[in-house]
């Protein structure tokens, strides 16, 4: 049973004695939920003093037990006395709080944190981190061209095994969420349609709106953003956890490049992946539409695929499809990148997944905007 | 000696583990196994490697469930139905992970502050004093910001220790404390753990299997045989050295390759 909180001024008083200050501890201090601090209590002592040169006792005659608690007190207000340069002794203390003041050892100068740089210091550090980052990005395309050569050839330091792993989980793993989301996708996008072009009597070219939608941005945008999320956290946090638990390091120390080992296999795998993942999921999102266009405006699959064939050109699916590659060469670098940067502790696995996460997205919509800058200018 | 007679009661105060069977599904770990920690005293469970030692220290803080058996801290039952007396008498135990387990996304202080915030309504001002106190009794006074990362071993060590004793607790359990510390900074922590003992009266539960901190810090001990499954001897790990009943035994404590014959279960 919890015992009844004993009120804080009961722990203590000050006291005023011919030779200086007492400060006279009393009461349970374990069985009190509250209890004074340090600072209360040095500035109470030094406001009683009637000069500089006054000693302080601490007194425990008066303690009803020798609880830890009274140590921490006893140390911090021993320590805060010491640092005014004010002659401190004890006396009647309980034996273990004696044993525990006297086992604790203050910091020495050298000890304490050091104090914060200027600002212009850190200013100066973190725009140098920024440009060692971008050198490190550029290193890292840079290995991706020079290194994908072998890895056709079969003389990358990676493994078979654990490349085709990554084939299956970025490919095959991957289409129970590509499918749902790029089926409702499509489906979202046909009802969207059909209710305006019906206002028009134009319920016919909603083949053309779904059919150049998905194939040129949709399929690759949404397929992009499941990926990232779904491969590229994993990406990152298993890298990071590598690193964090110097399996990197040991990859290093027997001659095997990470990169070649860790970093190329996922590229790879992605980049073969994306575009495949894209055409699947071309094909569901005009699936749904065409599914919409059948329940909504009555429009028979037939005719909807027919009109299909006649307004969606092949190009909107080969810029569709070139979008996808460079959105999975852009998910896998984020990802091993960040990944393999990650600070050496927990926290940063997650740090890591998430900046992924957020990076790929930014990036993908980037890359969005630059290939309809580029599509327009060229007219095609 | 540490082993317990069962025509004897129970001893009312230190921790009692009784009759307890540590498993994993259809794999026995240990067995059988019965002993007294005395209040105020080192206790180390040593043994070879995958024995079972951490595995023991597991249950007896109740991160896992025992087969068979019980632990009793001052005549409470560990595996009780009680929810809040289990609750109460975990705040009573203090662990000291092998890793350390600081928490890397807080500072030292914080890291130490943590079960104070949570298990106690001291204010931000007397939980500050007290983080601060324990950081002092570790040797880490005025580390209070650094985070995990910027110490070393020795350091994450002692503050590990720090926010173990946090609560002020009556039992410390220590998975292998000194692995992967060099011999001087082992040897500071060993007599940390022996002032502390002293000077906060601590029940000390040790796994170790370092040979110089056993015979440093260790008032009494018990060798988990992972042969047998099962404690082959219990006492002080310097009269076990000479006078150990089982060959792998004195083998152990004296750094010695078994004979054949003894390593045969």
């Amino acid at each position: 049973m919890p015992q009844p909180a004993s009120p804080i001024s009961t722990l203590y008083r000050i006291e005023a004695r011919p030779d200086g200050v007492a400060l006279v501890l009393a009461g349970d201090w374990g069985a009190s939920a509250q209890l004074p601090t340090t600072q209360r209590i040095v500035a109470e002592v030094l406001g009683a003093r009637t000069h500089d040169a006054a000693p302080v006792v601490i007194d425990g005659t008066e303690l009803a037990s020798a609880h830890p608690r009274v140590a921490a007190v006893v140390y911090g207000v021993n320590e805060q006395l010491r640092t005014r340069a004010v002659d401190v002794h004890y006396e009647g203390l309980p034996e273990s709080v004696h044993a525990l003041v006297t086992l604790a050892r203050p910091a020495q100068a050298e000890e304490r944190t050091p104090a914060r740089t200027h600002w212009l210091n850190r200013l100066g550090k973190r725009g140098g981190r920024r440009v060692a980052s971008v050198a490190d990005t550029a290193e890292l395309i840079g290995n991706a061209f020079a290194a994908t050569p072998k890895l056709a050839v079969g003389k990358a330091q990676a493994r078979w095994v654990d490349f085709m792993a990554l084939i299956r989980e970025t490919g095959a793993a991957s289409l129970p969420v590509v499918t749902v989301v790029n089926l409702l996708i499509g489906a979202v996008l046909g009802f969207v349609g059909a209710v305006q072009l019906a206002t028009f009597g134009a319920g016919l070219y909603l083949a053309d709106l779904v059919g150049i939608a998905v194939a040129r941005e949709m399929a690759a945008i949404m397929t992009a953003f499941i990926m990232a999320g779904r491969i590229g956290a994993t990406f990152a946090a298993h890298l990071a956890t590598m690193e964090a638990n110097e399996e990197i390091d040991a990859l290093r120390m027997i001659g095997v490049s990470p990169f070649e080992f860790l970093v190329l296999p996922r590229l790879t795998a992605l980049t073969l992946m994306m575009p495949l993942l894209f055409l699947y999921a071309a094909a569901l999102g005009i699936g749904g539409g065409m599914i919409v266009a059948d329940v909504v405006l009555n429009t028979s699959p037939a005719s909807f695929l027919g009109r299909l064939q006649d307004a969606v050109a092949m190009r909107h699916f080969v810029i569709g499809f070139i979008k996808a590659v460079c959105f999975g060469v852009l998910i896998a670098l984020a990802s091993c990148y960040l990944g393999m940067r990650a600070g050496r502790n927990a926290a940063e696995v997650g740090r890591a997944a998430t900046r992924t996460v957020v990076v790929s997205i930014i990036g993908i919509i980037v890359i969005d905007a630059i290939f309809a800058l580029c599509t327009n200018a060229l007219g095609v | 000696m540490a082993e317990l007679d069962p025509s004897q009661p129970l001893p009312e105060k230190g921790v009692v583990v009784r009759d307890l069977t540590l498993a994993y599904g259809d794999t026995v770990v240990q067995q059988s196994l019965s002993f007294h920690v005395r209040p105020a005293s080192i206790f180390v469970i040593m043994g070879v490697s995958g024995c079972g030692k951490s595995t023991l220290l597991r249950h007896m803080i109740d991160l896992e469930q025992a087969e068979q058996g019980d632990v009793v801290f001052d005549g409470h039952r560990l595996w009780t139905d009680d929810s809040a007396e289990r609750a109460a008498l975990q705040r009573r135990i203090g662990v000291l992970f092998q890793s350390t387990a600081l928490w890397s996304s807080m500072s030292v202080g914080e890291n130490v502050g943590l079960p104070l915030q949570l298990h106690t309504r001291l204010s931000a001002a007397e939980i500050r004093d007290q983080v601060a106190f324990k950081l002092a009794l570790v040797g880490l006074a005025g580390q209070e910001s650094r985070m995990p990362s910027e110490l070393s071993g020795g350091m994450q060590k002692r503050a590990g220790l720090a926010r173990a004793i946090a609560l002020d607790p009556d039992y410390l359990f220590l998975d292998e404390p000194s692995a992967g510390l060099d011999p001087i900074t082992s040897q500071r922590l060993d007599a940390l753990i022996m002032s502390l003992r002293d000077a906060l009266q601590l029940s000390v539960i040790a796994v170790t299997h370092e040979l110089p901190s056993i015979f440093t810090i260790a008032d009494d001990s018990i060798y988990l045989d992972n042969e047998s499954r099962c404690a082959i001897a219990h006492g002080d790990p310097r009269v076990l050295a000479e006078h150990a009943e089982h060959a792998r035994v004195r083998a152990f404590l004296n750094r010695q390759p078994i004979a054949a014959e003894d390593a045969a279960p």
